[in-house]
């Protein structure tokens, strides 16, 4: 009996390995491709609200003291960054992170992925692309815009290419911020498999995508040939803009419209569309007759004001769109003095935007403009074309960063020209988590 | 298998229609000729199974009964039988002989050489007293059971030394937290693990903050919470290392172990159980909150200090003074200044008082019942138990019920084999209503909040919503308690049933095989039923909101919500152990084990939600707004589940020398599931050796009279634990996303962070205890000594958010234990009619983090050198004349400016975290120094009385502030702290621009930019509690004898209990119970007085 004993429990020994070997239901080690693939989506569809929050801190937008929910956004609408209220919807950061973290985990791991190779390549590339556009957004709101002759100097943010939770994490400088992005994009181009995502997937980058992103890169580090170069190279693989004049179904912005290249981020979300109205200063930059984006993007309400049709849909994700690629071009051809080139396109591209009536005057217009005022000029279309798309901010700071004054609830706030709450500080999370930013 | 199912259902005596005589007898002591009362008298099966044997098991049926109060008893038996046996614990087992002479016996029972070998259960071994080397505690339940508690571990409330029990809230069905000697972690959870006659349970852990309100609004099934304390024989607590090593990693904390009732041979005995309770209503005036007067004066006080102005709309003063336009006019020229009609809309407020105590809580009647039916022979003995458990919790809307059956009965097919089955089943079903949708609205918090002259119902009975309850200045979706109690429910019904199975083969003296099965399943069920009109279905609504062309819209349909959460809880264990005993040349004495175990256990939980709910079809609405698809409130359906399997093997041995020296060792390999787990923690080897003296066994000691025991042990053994939520790889979790219209697609979440450095979390404990009897052991003393270090414990640590996380387990810390317990059973007094028993224990725990990672971006202090639940507070040193608080810095009182260092035009203090750190100082221990309990047992003849109570020595509290000084606002009711704001400790009220020296950066600080929450750690909050609780109060009447015999029953007894019906020491104002100072939610602890009978026959 003792030998049974014994047998059974050495039997037992050889079993337990399997007896304790479960695989968690839900759970996964990723491994293949496929895994990796999931991986990457749970990255892109982690969501970020700068592009909504930011919309607050510009001249687009006109909060109410009394409107619902106010609470939350009227420190950020007067820049009150030294001490907003507790409740003050916070600036997002470690949602940056995590996406970088997944992407490097793919990236770094590219050895490892089981599959087909073609497949891990498209996936290696979008990771790098996504992790370059998550630097991209930190330090546009983090850090100083570019300046060729201080980004050296000038402190960004910590940027993090590998898992690590014990390094210091320090700040780095703007310009090996900008290097890491625009080698991530390097080597997104290199391994991008995919021109052109389809509809519903175009969340995704693809080469269309890659280039759209290093255009904007370019342009922001005003280096305006190389942002002519690749808006070339993007609109190569594909350049169409929907005609306002012959379709209004639906805006241009939205996932589905033939000018979506990357349809990623949010710009609209439930209190910006229901409880903020649009600015008089930006209602009174359209022609609201023959602008034809005018009716498409506002929506009047019964007390004569407006408000923004770009709400928390889903539809309504855009981050790059091929009007950006012309107006970027426009904008670069301009600064570079190739002024007649520029305002053709100009040109072209607003025929798509206006009533023929407008045209002919807008046309006129153009026409008229120096050098100056054509690059206002075109400045002020980007505003048009790109109001409350998470653009504003951004090209505020790039460009002659006004004052800008602002009324809530009676009282007058003033941002000054080259303010420096033109960078928004560290998110209190941010700073509690690492003194040494 | 036929045999079982004949043996269940013959299961009272059969006899033969035979010749058969009657044979009556006394059973009495040896020595002391005293009547032995419950002995049993029977024939064994041996005697006449041979000639029957061909027919099987059923032919030496039971044929048996006890003996009465007088020892007497009486047996009908056939003319054949030739002997019959006496057996009663303690005592060695007789045979007489009878022939059909046989009429009147007198037997006398000798006290077994072993009869104060009381046997330990460890779950895996029985251990005689003599031989057991490590800590343990033990109580039978019949000398602690309560009438009006539900379950067995709120009745330990001080009665086993080294193991705290604290109750966490009064809410029916809420559980005690139980800690033994300390706490040896830091983030884990500290609950002993409960074995049920060998079976570990599963179950949720006890939440560690049950101040936090989540943990006390939601319904939760705990391992034991169905047990019916009826069913419990006794409770053995195994503390130290070398008790609870064989357990494996699970024991940690220790090990508390149930041994249910077992019938006993004899003939059947029936005990019947019937109480009734009365749940006090509690005293809502210990919450010292102002009345409507107070309040009114208080409001028109905020109105008139125009540099109070948070929210300084609410509250019905500034409504009657904004309605009538003359808020201004009120500040600038007072009270005085109001037209007669404002003035008396003013002082009607103060003449409304809702009584909210009567609103919100309750007296309560309840009841309790329990019917037993046990007995037993030779070839089996069985206990069948029924009870229902009723009760109406003192806060109107809560309640629990609770049915359980119990079914147990063994059987001895044989010399050789044995087999035992068990059934426990019961159903318990708690209720309360939605109290978290909010945190205003817990009712104990409400009644702390709410204004006093609040009406609930207006004059034509409709709801009156709290105008002060709002989630925005414009928005206030109408909260009313009565309407929410009404319209909401909150139910969480408990399946469960444990089924043990077990045999045991003796293959020869020195030789057995035991193996044993238990299953556990358990079936919880809670719903959450909000009809359409409640505050919570508004609130939720809420979350549907979009734009639509004509306005705000909705997609969350119209009608109530119907939440529901199942969960399938499956386990099974199984371990056979093989156990050899022998005895060479009567000195040395050789017990070994081997064992296996393997448990397996599965979690299945669906959770599923119905919108657009009709309490009266029981249908729901589906949602086609494509929005909800991306609000994962609106989910539907949600599944999840968990499988974990876990092997191990363990042995001990122990060696007695000539009774007085034993060696005791055990070792123990854990195996669990592997996935993502270091391969190298595979297995964890836990082990302990120990090691006893028997003093009083030497013959030194044999002259020496006043000893009559004395014993001296010894132990050490090491335990592991790895977390299994970490592993060196990233660990992916399903989920799905939808990022554009119409495309759902699979995703992968990182779980956690890749970590390949962490270390398995280890504690070594050590003990030395003794035992000593004095005075024939009627003064009997047992402590103990012991030394736990745990280290490398596992916490989380706040990482940079760069990292991609927030925090990560880490290896991180240090933390001893040392502590000493003491136990004095002594009788007092011992005559005939008088008995007068008490025991005392007083435990002493002092754990020290030793060492501990410091977290660079930690605000408070490090643990390092203080106990795991160290108290820092902010010293204060009074007011300055304007009211603001003053604090000590090097030795001098300094303003809070100065103190953290606040500059204007910054973001607040300009302070590192360092220095913010060493702003703190230690104030206390959070757990209490000394806990402990005393219980006195009087007996006068019929009469008893029991007098339990639980003590708790300097613990330190820091409670919930009582006011905010620049959040104070006239929509809330406050404790009349607030009236002394600015006298005293008590902080000042104060605005922006209230005077004073730099006020408007004090306001700054503590208003909005003190991320630390520094005000809630001013030692003004802080509090030493000690207090002592008289848990229980029996006074209990046996009728006699005579009366009985003439009832034909065996035992009578009424009682009548109070419990909790006092408590001496700190004062708790402005709280419920000193348990619980300082939780502003928990319900209070009930006090109840209880009257029943206890019948047997």
């Amino acid at each position: 009996m003792k030998h049974i004993f014994y047998l059974i429990s050495i039997l037992s020994l050889f079993a337990c390995d399997s007896y304790l070997d479960i695989e968690p239901v839900g759970q996964v080690i990723p491994k293949t491709v496929e895994d990796y693939r999931s991986f990457l989506t749970s990255a892109y569809a982690i969501k970020h609200n700068h592009k909504v929050l930011t919309a607050y801190r510009t001249d687009e937008l006109v909060l109410d003291a009394d409107a619902s929910g106010v609470e939350q956004y009227q420190d950020l609408f007067v820049w009150n960054d030294i001490n907003p209220s507790p409740i003050t919807s916070p600036y997002p950061y470690p949602t940056f992170y995590k996406v970088i973290f997944n992407a490097n985990h793919i990236i770094n791991n590219k050895d490892e992925i089981e599959g087909e190779q073609l497949s891990i390549n498209q996936l290696v590339a979008e990771a790098y692309a996504l992790r370059a556009l998550q630097y991209f957004e930190l330090i546009n709101l983090y850090a100083k815009p570019y300046k060729q002759n201080t980004a050296e100097t000038d402190l960004a943010v910590p940027i993090t290419l590998s898992y690590d939770a014990e390094k210091a994490y320090t700040k780095k400088s703007l310009a090996q911020v900008y290097d890491l992005i625009l080698s991530d994009l390097d080597k997104a181009t290199a391994l991008m498999q995919i021109q052109q995502q389809d509809i519903g997937n175009n969340y995704r980058f693809s080469l269309w995508g890659v280039k759209a992103f290093q255009t904007k890169v370019y342009l922001y580090q005003q280096k305006w040939q190389k942002a002519i170069t690749s808006a070339t190279e993007a609109l190569a693989i594909e350049n169409k803009l929907q005609d306002l004049n012959s379709n209004t179904t639906d805006l241009p912005s939205v996932y589905n419209s033939v000018e979506s290249i990357l349809a990623l981020e949010n710009v609209g979300s439930v209190d910006l569309a229901n409880n903020a109205t649009i600015s008089e200063d930006l209602l009174a930059v359209f022609q609201a007759d023959e602008d034809l984006r005018f009716n498409l993007y506002f929506d009047e309400q019964s007390d004569g004001r407006f408000k923004s049709n770009k709400n928390a849909d889903l539809k309504y994700r855009v981050s790059f769109r091929t009007s950006e690629l012309y107006l970027t071009q426009i904008e670069c051809l301009a600064r570079l003095n190739q002024e007649s080139q520029a305002k053709q396109l100009l040109k072209d591209f607003a025929k798509n935007r206006y009533t023929t009536a407008g045209w002919n005057a807008y046309q006129t217009k153009i026409d008229g403009l120096d050098t100056a005022e054509l690059i206002t000029e075109i400045l002020e279309e980007r505003r048009r074309e790109f109001a409350l798309e998470g653009h504003r901010w951004y090209d505020l700071r790039r460009t002659t960063q006004p004052a800008i004054s602002k009324t809530f609830n009676g009282v007058t706030y003033q941002l000054e020209q080259n303010d420096e709450r033109y960078v928004i500080p560290f998110p209190n999370e941010a700073l509690i988590n690492n003194p040494n930013l | 298998m036929k045999h079982l199912l004949y043996l269940l259902v013959f299961i009272p005596s059969l006899l033969f229609s035979q010749q058969s005589k009657v044979i009556t007898g006394t059973v009495v002591d040896h020595e002391t000729k005293t009547p032995i009362i419950g002995a049993s008298v029977y024939i064994s099966s041996a005697i006449i199974g041979n000639q029957t044997a061909t027919e099987g098991v059923l032919s030496g049926a039971m044929l048996g009964t006890t003996t009465n109060f007088d020892g007497e008893f009486s047996l009908k038996i056939e003319d054949k039988i030739t002997s019959i046996l006496i057996s009663y614990i303690g005592y060695e087992t007789e045979k007489i002989a009878i022939n059909q002479q046989t009429k009147k016996l007198n037997i006398q029972l000798k006290q077994s050489s072993e009869a104060l070998e009381e046997i330990v259960l460890t779950g895996y071994q029985k251990i005689e007293k003599r031989k057991m080397t490590s800590s343990y505690a033990k109580i039978e339940v019949d000398d602690i059971e309560q009438a009006g508690v539900a379950s067995v571990d709120q009745m330990l409330a001080g009665q086993l030394s080294g193991v705290s029990v604290q109750p966490t809230t009064g809410a029916p069905g809420a559980p005690a937290k139980i800690v033994i000697r300390g706490t040896a972690t830091l983030n884990g959870s500290s609950d002993p693990l409960w074995v049920l006659d060998g079976i570990p349970l599963e179950g949720n852990d006890i939440p560690q903050d049950f101040r936090d309100k989540d943990n006390i609004d939601n319904l939760q099934s705990y391992p034991i919470a169905g047990l019916n304390p009826e069913d419990i024989e006794s409770i053995t607590v195994l503390k130290d290392a070398s008790a609870t090593s064989i357990y494996g990693a699970r024991a940690a904390n220790g090990v508390i172990v149930i041994t249910s009732k077992n019938g006993k041979k004899g003939k059947m005995n029936v005990r019947v159980n019937a109480n009734t309770f009365i749940t006090q209503k509690p005293d809502y005036d210990k919450l010292n909150l102002m009345n409507s007067s107070e309040k009114v004066d208080f409001e028109l006080l905020l109105a008139s200090r125009n540099d109070l102005r948070y929210q300084r709309d609410r509250g019905a003063v500034a409504r009657i003074l904004n309605n009538s336009g003359a808020y201004s006019d009120f500040v600038n020229n007072g009270f005085d200044a109001l037209d007669t009609e404002t003035q008396n809309a003013i002082n009607q407020l103060k003449n409304t008082q809702t009584d909210w105590g009567d609103q919100l809580y309750q007296m309560a009647i309840n009841q309790q019942y329990g019917v037993s039916i046990s007995g037993g022979n030779d070839q089996n003995n069985y206990y069948f138990s029924t009870g229902l458990f009723d009760e109406k919790g003192t806060t109107i809307g809560t309640g629990q019920k609770r049915y359980n059956i119990t079914l147990k009965d063994r059987f001895n097919f044989n010399d050789k084999l044995e087999i035992g089955v068990a059934l426990f089943g019961n159903q318990n079903k708690t209720h309360s209503y939605i109290t978290g949708a909010d945190a205003y609205t817990n009712p104990s918090n409400y009644a702390r909040n709410t204004n006093p002259y609040l009406a609930l119902r207006d004059s034509n009975g409709n709801y009156v919503y709290d105008p002060d309850l709002v989630e925005r200045s414009d928005l206030n979706l109408n909260y009313n308690v009565l309407e929410e109690r009404e319209n909401t429910s909150y139910e969480l019904i408990s399946n469960s049933l444990k089924a043990i199975l077990d045999g045991q083969y003796q293959f020869s003296k020195s030789f057995f095989i035991n193996t044993q099965l238990g299953l556990q399943l358990d079936f919880d069920r809670s719903e959450k039923i909000s009809e359409e009109d409640s505050y919570f279905t508004r609130k939720y609504e809420q979350r549907s909101r979009y734009s639509s062309s004509d306005g705000e819209a909705y997609y969350m349909p119209k009608g109530g919500i119907i939440q529901n959460w199942n969960t399938d809880v499956f386990q099974y264990n199984w371990k056979t152990t093989a156990n050899y005993q022998t005895k060479i040349n009567k000195k040395h004495e050789v017990d070994l084990l081997l064992g296996t175990e393997f448990r397996r256990n599965k979690r299945t939980q669906i959770h599923s939600k119905g919108f657009g709910f009709n309490p009266n079809t029981l249908t729901t609405i589906a949602i086609t707004d494509s929005r909800a698809l991306t609000n994962s409130l609106f989910d539907t359906y949600q599944k999840t589940f968990a499988e974990n399997a876990y092997a191990s093997f363990f042995g001990t041995a122990s060696y007695t020398y000539n009774k007085k020296y034993t060696l005791f060792s055990s070792l123990r390999y854990d195996g669990s599931n592997l996935f993502g787990v270091n391969p190298k923690y595979r297995y964890l080897p836990i082990w302990s050796v120990a090691g006893s003296w028997n003093v009083y066994n030497e013959d030194f000691m044999f002259d020496v009279d006043a000893v009559s025991d004395l014993k001296v042990r010894a132990s050490y053994g090491i335990q592991g634990n790895i977390d299994k939520s970490t592993s060196p790889f990233v660990i992916g979790e399903y989920y799905t996303e939808t990022l554009l219209p119409g495309v759902t697609e699979e995703s992968i979440r990182a779980l956690n962070a890749p970590n390949g450095d962490l270390r398995w979390e280890k504690t070594v404990s050590s003990n030395l205890g003794f035992d000593v009897g004095l005075f024939k052991n009627r003064v009997y003393i047992t402590g103990d000594y012991y030394y736990r270090k745990s280290t490398d414990l596992i916490g989380l640590r706040a990482v940079p958010l760069e990292s991609g996380f927030n925090f990560i387990n880490t290896n991180w810390a240090t933390v001893t234990n040392r502590g000493y317990e003491l136990l004095i059973n002594t009788t007092n007094i011992q005559n005939k009619n008088f008995r007068w028993t008490s025991s005392f224990n007083i435990s002493h725990n002092k754990g020290v983090v030793d060492e501990i990672e410091i977290r660079e971006e930690d605000f408070k202090p490090s643990l390092k050198g203080y106990s795991p639940n160290a108290i820092f507070a902010i010293k204060t040193a009074g007011l300055d004349s304007n009211g603001l608080p003053l604090f000590w810095k090097d030795g001098k009182k300094v303003s809070a400016v100065d103190f953290f260092n606040l500059e204007e035009g910054t973001n607040g203090s300009q302070l590192t975290r360092e220095e913010h750190r060493n702003l703190y100082s230690y104030v206390g221990d959070g757990v209490p120094k000394f806990t402990g309990g005393f219980q006195n047992n009087f007996t006068y003849k019929q009469f008893g009385l029991r007098i339990l109570s639980n003590f708790n020595i300097k613990q330190t509290v820091k409670a919930a502030p009582s006011y905010h000084l620049t959040q104070v606002q006239p929509g809330n009711n406050y404790n009349t702290d607030v009236l002394k704001a600015g006298t005293g400790n008590f902080p000042a009220l104060i605005g922006f621009n209230s005077p004073g020296f730099d006020t408007d950066l004090v306001y700054n600080w503590f208003h909005s930019s003190d991320d630390g929450n520094t005000y809630n750690d001013l030692d003004i909050w802080v509090k030493d509690i000690s207090y002592i609780r008289i848990s229980s109060i029996k006074l209990s009447y046996a009728i006699p004898n005579q009366l009985l015999k003439k009832w034909n029953v065996s035992g009578l007894n009424f009682f009548v209990e109070g419990r909790n019906l006092l408590v001496f020491g700190t004062d708790y104002d402005g709280f419920f119970d000193p348990e619980t100072y300082g939780s502003l939610y928990a319900q209070p602890i009930p006090k109840m007085i209880s009257t029943g009978l206890q019948l047997s026959f």
